[in-house]
């Protein structure tokens, strides 16, 4: 699947662009040419040759802040996926093996996470349990879970009710077997997926709080606070949001790339071995007809 | 291949007529049909037979003037009621259909729409193309819906798709069909996928409404015997070719074309073929006396010669299943899936076992593997206790391997990321303790004995044929040397040449491995022509069960004897008919 | 032979008669509605009352700092109820929040409920804007994509849907505030006027967050229609339809319509949260002071009383949207099961 992968533009685009934010990541506080929690004179600059992206209110390096903003901004976004994939997609696969009580607890958990307004329970809890960056991580991880969870357990399901298990079971084989040589490789591609989207959609969540000032609060530097900074000057420098902004818009639109290059090498039914030829035939298919005629 | 339009009904109008009519797919550039020509007259009957993609459904699509984007009539010309309809714009396209000519499709449950209660959709179209009031289109409706014989019309005219039966809706379709009085009515593999009994029904159907209205059929089906059983004129297509077109008679009793001989062959080998072949024997009748007795179905059939090295009645029996009952749901929504079922298999003997869909065949097969919870009775395989294992007694016996089981479809009875090869194996891994080198020596074995060969070992399910596949499915089955085989409906998904090398493919394994069968089907040529004895279920009970070739000589159950009056032969006539309406009654009223 | 095989005759139930079978239909239905919609009530309300619990945050030190001794702690927590079980906190405070009493704030003893009110409007009024935004433009684009399906517009009309819809609502916010207020001053970059002082300064406050709001549902629900339009086209009662002679039209209002709409539906159910959600955020950009604003600053402060009032309003305002969006689902399509 992986090389597969490799041989589709959008995916090469998208890795490319994550391979760039990746660098920034784990170069960017080294590279920052200024501090860039300290202020100078020179306050609202426009991009210059001394401060390529000119500088904030107070006379910070805008460049240095965006570049100091990035681990913070990229490290809690992964972070929160790892928590929703856990928490997701295992509840999400013992769902279907673990009989009807934890199935249908579950199940009801799950609507209620996906009911709840996303954003309100996200401040809310984050600012209630202590307002700290590993509390919005863990609350946001965990608001999110359920998506982990519905993709899993129907790819469970599915394979689960297949005759193929069907077979292997009449032949004696144990949970443990079909989950390792017939569920696990079905599973796979939908989480993957969804981990795609779930970086681009994590990254806009953990901003969107930095931005209210939750989780992590000014002066240290994330992509959301900058954006925040920026809006109380708009009409002084209306194009200070530019420089984050594409930042953020990048990464999430290399996520959704990814997603949908993963989904195509993947194939209708989640098999990992279609041939790139395959792949780009699914896209194709994909975009001229409707993703999934699933709806009944 | 001219159209025959010389037969004793040349004087009559021709209703529909079709000169060499070509359809071509413009995206791909290719030819789909080349050249179908036909002629219906008023009141007549013609059938095109052919496999899916034969080019049959396209035919019937052109003169509907539905067919899909890209693809089009690209020569010749359809003529209804002397009209071309080449020419015609959407509106004279819109007031034709309907009025004039109209159609049943396959799978009737997806062609109504499922947010609509039925009753409104035959309303509808007298409203909207009859400008009935509302009052009157509903009286109309369920004088149609009674007309179709569905019971309680008032009933099915309240209901959504999802709560009728297949057969119902088909009616609810025909009914819709015919609202207008169409001139001429396509039915374009109508039966197909619905029980044989329901078939039946729907064919009789139609045959009343042609004799009672004044319609003209054009019955397509990949089944020879619906076809022949009511048109005058066939014509035989293959990829996209008529390959053989003329009088019925004549293509049954002399059929030139190689593929028409192999459908011919299918029916005599696998079939119950023709009551005018031979003498048959008298027929013993003993029926339950609640049952009024209607005549005897006369059938022959051609049954395998009961063998001669059958296992002596003192062995102890492969499989013996004692009052088996299963139930599922609880409270007002319990339903018996099986009710008190016995039976015994002894080594290297095939059982059939028939039945409409919902008569609880798979559940007896199911319950014997242990997939289904069973309420009642007991399950002996090789004289073991098996009906109440616990899941690791349970397992520890699947890995033993005696009883193996082969599913209806192949394609979804393997997993699409495994080579066949590892499906193959995977008893054997799972069972363990055998090396690479003897797994792989049991699985070109196995490949061998399926007649498959090696060189598809390292392919996938989905590059291989459906023939291909179940061979697959059946090496699976045997590699671990079972004692008693379950084929669920094993050739219900293939078509007529696979379907006909498959059950070759398990006689000679009956004969060269001492293996057991229990043989599922709905098809009772099928259980005919592979077992030695059969079973027949009829909601939820065993009803009746001996020797094959006494099931379909003296069936004794009423529903036995409208299922082997049901089964489409080559030669049915009208008296079938008026035997299955007696039957039909004798069913319900008791 | 006790009853005739299914196939060919009614089911039994057909005795009880039509009526009885349509209220049967129609109360296991509704049953099966509450069945889910109950249990989510009742976790969410449990879990944003566990939630303040577990903050471990207190109205003593809210009131006293956090220098009080632990006697006046233990008195105003005794006086607010706090030193009793947790379940028996959580059942008193259902109780009366079923009776529309939300308790009184911790910061300053005003009713949460009389707060919330007096801010509802304004979030509702931008998500109710917005809601109807993403209603037209998306029934709009997805009728239009789905008609033109695999030509130019589609392709134009799913290139742009795509694209808004990875946009982040802030984001937006801040592009349209920096264009239309701040660039081209056209329209107030922040406030809100209530609409007694008239529809046009009203919307004309309300008209950017609500753009910036209704983004990720137009396309969501752009993309959900045309997806159902273009399969309920290939469906074969479609040509079923066709085939009984029924005009293009009719075709497209009562077959293809009725059962293409589903999925769209659906997703509106689904994003209705998310518009609540976002109100926070796009308050904070457009100056508002709905209850977005009043829900983070009242968490920042360690309000519990306040917070949980706000997030049980939201609970009770998506489960109740997505009762009547269910209700609406069941008639427009009654042969799908579906959950929240």
């Amino acid at each position: 699947m992986i090389r597969t992968l490799l041989r589709l533009t959008s995916a090469r685009v998208a890795l490319a662009l994550l391979a760039i934010i990746a660098l920034v990541t784990v170069l960017g506080p080294v590279l920052a040419p200024y501090d860039p929690l300290k202020g100078s004179g020179r306050t609202l600059a426009g991009p210059s040759g001394k401060h390529w992206l000119g500088t904030d209110y107070i006379g910070r390096d805008v460049l240095s802040r965006i570049l100091a903003g990035a681990p913070l901004s990229i490290v809690s976004t992964l972070e929160v996926a790892g928590i929703a994939l856990v928490l997701g997609t295992i509840p999400g696969i013992l769902s279907v093996y673990l009989g009807s009580a934890f199935e249908w607890l579950s199940l009801r958990v799950v609507d209620t996470f996906i009911a709840l307004p996303f954003l309100v329970f996200a401040v809310a809890m984050t600012a209630l349990l202590g307002n700290g960056i590993t509390q919005a991580m863990i609350v946001v991880g965990m608001l999110i879970a359920p998506v982990f969870y519905r993709v899993s357990r129907a790819a469970t399901m599915s394979v689960a009710r297949s005759q193929y298990v069907e077979a292997a079971s009449i032949a004696g084989a144990s949970t443990a077997w079909i989950v390792r040589s017939h569920v696990w490789s079905k599973v796979l591609p939908s989480v993957a997926v969804t981990l795609a989207q779930t970086l681009g959609i994590g990254l806009v969540v953990i901003s969107s709080l930095t931005f209210l000032g939750i989780g992590i609060q000014p002066p240290t530097p994330t992509w959301g606070g900058i954006l925040a900074s920026d809006l109380g000057y708009l009409a002084q420098k209306p194009y200070a949001p530019v420089f984050p902004t594409l930042l953020i818009l990048a990464a999430v639109l290399a996520c959704n790339l990814l997603a949908d290059a993963i989904r195509d090498a993947a194939g209708e039914t989640g098999r990992a071995l279609t041939g790139a030829k395959t792949a780009r035939t699914n896209r194709a298919r994909r975009l001229a007809a409707p993703a999934d005629p699933a709806q009944p | 291949m001219a159209p025959s339009a010389h037969g004793p009904a040349d004087r009559d109008a021709a209703v529909l007529t079709l000169t060499d009519v070509r359809i071509h797919n413009d995206a791909a550039d290719t030819e789909l049909v080349h050249g179908v020509s036909l002629r219906l007259v008023r009141g007549g009957v013609v059938g095109i037979v052919g496999e899916s993609g034969s080019g049959k459904s396209l035919t019937c699509k052109a003169v509907l003037g539905v067919l899909p984007q890209h693809v089009e009539v690209s020569g010749g010309s359809i003529e209804l009621l002397g009209r071309d309809v080449a020419g015609l714009s959407r509106q004279e396209w819109t007031a034709l259909r309907g009025n004039s000519i109209s159609a049943v499709f396959q799978d009737p449950a997806s062609y109504l729409n499922p947010s609509i209660r039925v009753g409104k959709q035959v309303q509808e179209v007298l409203r909207i193309k009859q400008g009935l009031s509302r009052a009157a289109a509903k009286q109309r409706a369920i004088e149609l819906l009674d007309a179709v014989h569905l019971r309680d019309p008032d009933y099915v005219y309240e209901q959504y798709v999802h709560e009728l039966s297949g057969g119902m809706l088909q009616r609810v379709l025909i009914a819709i069909a015919i609202s207008l009085e169409p001139e001429v009515l396509i039915a374009d593999e109508a039966t197909t996928a619905l029980d044989t009994t329901v078939q039946a029904g729907i064919l009789d159907l139609l045959v009343e409404l042609k004799d009672r209205i004044g319609l003209s059929l054009v019955v397509v089906s990949h089944d020879l015997a619906v076809v022949a059983q009511l048109c005058d004129e066939v014509l035989v297509m293959r990829d996209g070719h008529v390959v053989e077109q003329g009088a019925t008679s004549e293509i049954l009793h002399a059929p030139q074309h190689e593929y028409t001989r192999l459908l011919v062959a299918e029916h005599e080998q696998y079939g119950l073929s023709g009551s005018a072949t031979g003498p048959h024997p008298p027929v013993p009748v003993s029926v339950p006396a609640s049952v009024p007795v209607p005549a005897s179905v006369p059938v022959s059939v051609s049954v395998p010669e009961p063998r001669s090295s059958t296992v002596p009645e003192s062995a102890e029996p492969v499989l013996r299943v004692d009052g088996l009952g299963v139930h599922f749901g609880r409270g007002r929504g319990r339903k018996q899936a099986l009710e008190d079922a016995s039976l015994v298999i002894r080594p290297g003997e095939t059982v059939g076992v028939i039945g409409e869909s919902g008569a609880g065949k798979s559940t007896l097969a199911r319950a014997v593997l242990g997939l289904v919870r069973v309420s009642a009775g007991s399950v002996h395989v090789a004289g073991r206790d098996i009906t109440h294992l616990s899941g690791r007694d349970r397992r520890a016996f699947g890995r033993d391997g005696v009883v193996q089981y082969v599913f209806q479809d192949p394609l979804r009875s393997l997993d699409p990321e495994h080579t066949v090869a590892t499906s193959v194996a995977e008893p054997l891994r799972i069972r363990g303790g055998l090396d690479r080198a003897a797994i792989d020596d049991a699985v070109r074995r196995q490949f061998r004995a399926v007649r498959l060969d090696e060189s598809l070992l390292d392919r996938f399910p989905g590059e291989l044929s459906g023939g291909q596949r179940q061979r697959v499915a059946i090496a699976r089955a045997l590699i671990s040397s079972p004692r008693l085989l379950i084929l669920d409906e094993p050739v219900s998904a293939l078509d007529s040449a696979n379907r006909v090398a498959i059950l070759e493919l398990l006689r000679e394994l009956r004969s060269t491995i001492d293996v057991a069968m229990l043989f599922i089907s709905h098809d009772l040529g099928s259980v005919a022509g592979i077992s030695d004895r059969t079973i027949v279920l009829y909601r939820s009970r065993i009803v009746e069960a001996g020797d094959t070739s006494r099931i379909v000589t003296a069936p004794a159950h009423p529903y036995t004897r409208l299922l082997v009056g049901s089964a489409p032969t080559l030669s049915s006539g009208p008296t079938d008919r008026v035997q299955r309406e007696r039957l039909r009654a004798g069913l319900f009223v008791s | 032979m006790s009853a005739p095989p299914p196939a060919l005759t009614a089911p039994p139930s057909a005795r009880r008669g039509v009526v009885a079978h349509r209220i049967g239909r129609a109360v296991a239905s509704t049953a099966r509605l509450l069945a889910i919609f109950v249990p989510v009530f009742l976790l969410g309300t449990f879990l944003t009352y566990l939630l303040g619990h577990l903050s471990g945050r207190s109205p003593a030190y809210l009131q006293l700092g956090d220098a009080a001794s632990p006697q006046a702690v233990a008195a105003i927590e005794h006086k607010w109820g706090l030193d009793r079980p947790f379940l028996v906190q959580y059942g008193d405070w259902l109780g009366s929040v079923l009776h529309g009493d939300l308790g009184t704030s911790w910061y300053n003893g005003l009713s949460v409920a009389h707060a919330l009110g007096q801010r509802a409007a304004i979030t509702l009024s931008a998500a109710g804007v917005a809601l109807v935004l993403g209603i037209v433009f998306g029934f709009l684009f997805g009728a239009l994509a789905a008609h033109f399906h695999t030509r130019w517009p589609d392709r134009a009309i799913t290139t742009f849907t795509t694209a808004i819809s990875v946009l982040p609502p802030f984001i937006v916010g801040i592009g349209l505030a920096a264009v239309f207020a701040v660039g081209l001053q056209i329209l107030p970059a922040a406030g809100y006027v209530p609409i007694q002082a008239g529809l046009g300064p009203w919307l004309s406050h309300l008209i950017l967050p609500a753009i910036a709001l209704s983004f990720d549902t137009a396309a969501d629900v752009a993309r959900q229609l045309r997806n159902g339009l273009v399969s309920a086209y290939r469906g074969n009662y479609v040509t079923g339809a066709i085939v009984r002679g029924l005009g293009p039209r009719r075709i497209f209002f009562v077959h293809v319509l009725r059962n293409g709409i589903a999925p769209a539906l659906a997703v509106l159910g689904l994003k209705f949260p998310n518009l609540l959600g976002g109100a926070v955020i796009i308050e904070a950009i457009f100056g508002l002071s709905g209850y977005g604003v009043y829900a983070s600053q009242a968490a920042v402060r360690g309000d519990v009383p306040a917070v949980q009032g706000v997030l049980v309003v939201s609970v009770i305002l998506v489960v109740v949207f997505n009762l009547l969006v269910n209700i609406v689902l069941n008639r427009v399509t009654p042969d799908a099961d579906r959950g929240v």
